[in-house]
């Protein structure tokens, strides 16, 4: 008995520090910059939508959410696509020189090195391409960035499909993409679920690249955006927690939506 | 005409392990053919040449008389069982039955009809509507069948299809696959390492070893009049005793006895470079170890199967496995003799050559 009144505690305290800070942000939100800076009240004492209704009205938040959310699904899509037809091409074939075996590992690495390395020369390609400034300009960067995971991750959910599905497709009168799409596809489908979660999370809230590459609210993404509000003098901290409200909204809600398959996903293949 | 030809197929894997030495194969029309053989002999990679799966490194592959060496698997019209059932887990049984009618674009009333037309003849049209994760081993097996059987292929391929079955499952399943390949007339490859399943469904026994076909015949030929030791010591359960002997002054010597060899039999042995004398285990007797003719020998176990009784004798540092009546008895380490008739025994030269047969029509003692 005492043992679980432990761990409800322990529980208790993570799940708080966790929770906390968001719930400063979701209440910073409906106060008023004056009741944020001056009363720092516990709650908001007179809830207001005025923050809200301000980002879309006078701060082009609109433009934000749907820039941020056509570059994430595009980018993401794109790069499920090309991530498992490379995978599946990893996972299945013997490529020359060994290259089968090295390749996820060299995209790995791809990922591990820090952004702002590659930052540079990223904003010089974007900027050749005329592209700054653009929905494609950023769907083809986060593309590739996302790609690396993707071919990473898919490499492994591939694996685990046994080969004799596909042959006995092919004998039956497929073609080895068909067999790929309608039978390791659908069998790899939480795999992709898991991969595209994670993919569309780090896209949503990619902030660095979207910041070099973009200056005006024509491609601006949320993160980007939520940053024009801290200002020169002073910061408006109410409608920088409404847009941080607004940018984990849309996240949360997929996540919710998916978690399901999320948690499929990461224990596939855990147990035969 | 041929159905299933190989020529001179070779198949090296990188790393260099030849899994196939130049296998020239026929398997006629309508025939069910066995590819039998250990471990590691090179049948399944012929399966798979034949499917398209793998590419033979050199030589050809003919279906029916069309040269199908670099077609695709699915331009071979071919319909294979696996040995791991290979059911798509996402899709109904009646979906799994009606996969290759639905590639083929057959219409979808034809289709539908002819699913429920093989369901019922396999007795699975209960399952039609279930996953395959819902079925037990034998029922996913049947699924396979019918999978294959659906359409009218130029040749079934089986892979070892009974192998994760269980006994019982197996036995029935050996007469049913039988019964269902000769009703069908559709030429069979199948390949297995099971010798009983060989040589109980096969039209055909191919019996390959390292990479090479050893020997291709029907079943009672492959166990009677085998080609070479290799086969002789595979196939049979036990396995057939091979001895060292010689012929020497019109004699056989086996072990420093020396038998007479009955006179039809002498030019041909004489003249044969005998080196191994082969007899299977239901050819030998037990007999006195006195016995005139007799080979003396040490009981070395006695392993009663209820229909008969297995004893293996030590015979000059050799154990031969002999088969005897149900009812024999003899304590271990007890000397007995064998005896066998030198008409029954086949001769083998140094490199394992059969050079003598057994005579004919002498179909072992009863």
């Amino acid at each position: 008995m005492t043992k679980l009144w432990v761990r409800y505690a322990v529980m208790g305290l993570v799940i708080s520090i966790v929770l906390l800070p968001i719930y400063w942000m979701v209440a910073a939100s409906f106060k008023t910059n004056k009741e944020i800076t001056q009363d720092a009240t516990l709650y908001p004492h007179a809830p207001t939508f005025d923050n809200f209704t301000r980002l879309f009205a006078a701060k082009d938040f609109g433009h934000f959410l749907l820039n941020s959310v056509v570059v994430t699904t595009v980018s993401v899509l794109l790069a499920l696509i090309f991530g498992s037809l490379g995978a599946y091409a990893i996972a299945r074939f013997r490529l020359p020189f060994g290259l089968d075996r090295h390749i996820g590992l060299s995209l790995l690495v791809m990922r591990i090195v820090p952004p702002v390395v590659i930052l540079i020369p990223v904003f010089l390609f974007i900027l050749r391409l005329n592209l700054i400034d653009s929905w494609l300009g950023l769907i083809i960067t986060y593309t590739a960035l996302n790609v690396t995971y993707c071919v990473w991750m898919m490499e492994s959910f591939f694996r685990e499909i046994p080969v004799d599905l596909e042959e006995a497709a092919m004998v039956d009168g497929d073609s080895r993409f068909g067999a790929f799409r309608r039978i390791v596809l659908p069998m790899a489908a939480p795999g992709m679920v898991a991969t595209s979660i994670f993919a569309i999370i780090v896209t949503f809230n990619e902030f660095m690249f979207a910041l070099v590459l973009t200056s005006t609210p024509r491609a601006m993404t949320m993160p980007r955006g939520t940053a024009t509000l801290i200002g020169r003098i002073d910061t408006d901290w109410a409608s920088m927690s409404a847009a941080g409200v607004l940018g984990a909204l849309p996240i949360v809600i997929f996540a919710f939506s998916v978690q399901r398959h999320l948690v499929r996903g990461l224990t596939l293949g855990a147990v035969k | 005409m041929t159905a299933v030809l190989f020529e001179n197929v070779e198949k090296r894997f990188d790393g260099g392990v030849t899994a196939l030495k130049s296998l020239t194969l026929e398997a006629p029309e309508q025939k069910f053919v066995a590819l039998l053989g250990p471990s590691g002999c090179g049948k399944t990679t012929a399966l798979r040449i034949l499917a398209g799966l793998e590419m033979p490194t050199s030589g050809r592959v003919l279906i029916g008389g069309r040269d199908v060496t670099r077609l695709q698997p699915r331009d071979r019209d071919l319909a294979m069982v696996f040995q791991s059932y290979a059911l798509y887990p996402h899709m109904t049984i009646r979906d799994n039955i009606a996969y290759p009618l639905w590639l083929r674009e057959v219409p979808d009333a034809e289709r539908k009809a002819k699913v429920e037309a093989v369901a019922k003849s396999l007795e699975v049209e209960h399952l039609l509507e279930r996953k395959p994760r819902q079925l037990s081993g034998g029922q996913r097996q049947r699924i396979a069948l019918a999978r294959a059987i659906v359409r009218d292929p130029a040749a079934f391929l089986m892979d070892e299809p009974l192998s994760n079955l269980d006994a019982r499952l197996r036995l029935a399943m050996r007469g049913e696959i039988k019964r269902l390949c000769q009703r069908l007339g559709t030429t069979t490859i199948y390949v297995t390492h099971d010798q009983a399943e060989a040589m109980t469904m096969a039209d055909l026994v191919a019996v390959m070893g390292s990479g090479v076909l050893q020997q291709l015949a029907p079943p009672e030929e492959v166990y009677d009049r085998p080609a070479n030791r290799f086969v002789a010591t595979f196939v049979g359960n036990p396995p057939m005793n091979v001895l060292k002997a010689s012929v020497a002054e019109g004699e056989l010597k086996v072990h420093g006895r020396g038998l007479a060899i009955p006179p039809e039999r002498q030019a041909e042995l004489g003249a044969a470079g005998v080196a191994e004398l082969g007899i299977r285990p239901e050819d030998i007797r037990i007999v006195a170890a006195d016995a005139p003719g007799a080979v003396p020998g040490e009981v070395y176990v006695v392993e009663p199967m209820g229909s008969e009784t297995f004893v293996d004798v030590m015979v000059g540092g050799e154990r031969l496995s002999a088969r005897a009546g149900k009812s024999f008895r003899a304590a271990i380490g007890s000397t007995v003799g064998i005896s066998f008739d030198i008409a029954d025994a086949c001769f083998f030269d140094a490199s394992g050559v059969t050079v003598v047969h057994r005579a004919q029509n002498q179909g072992g003692k009863q």
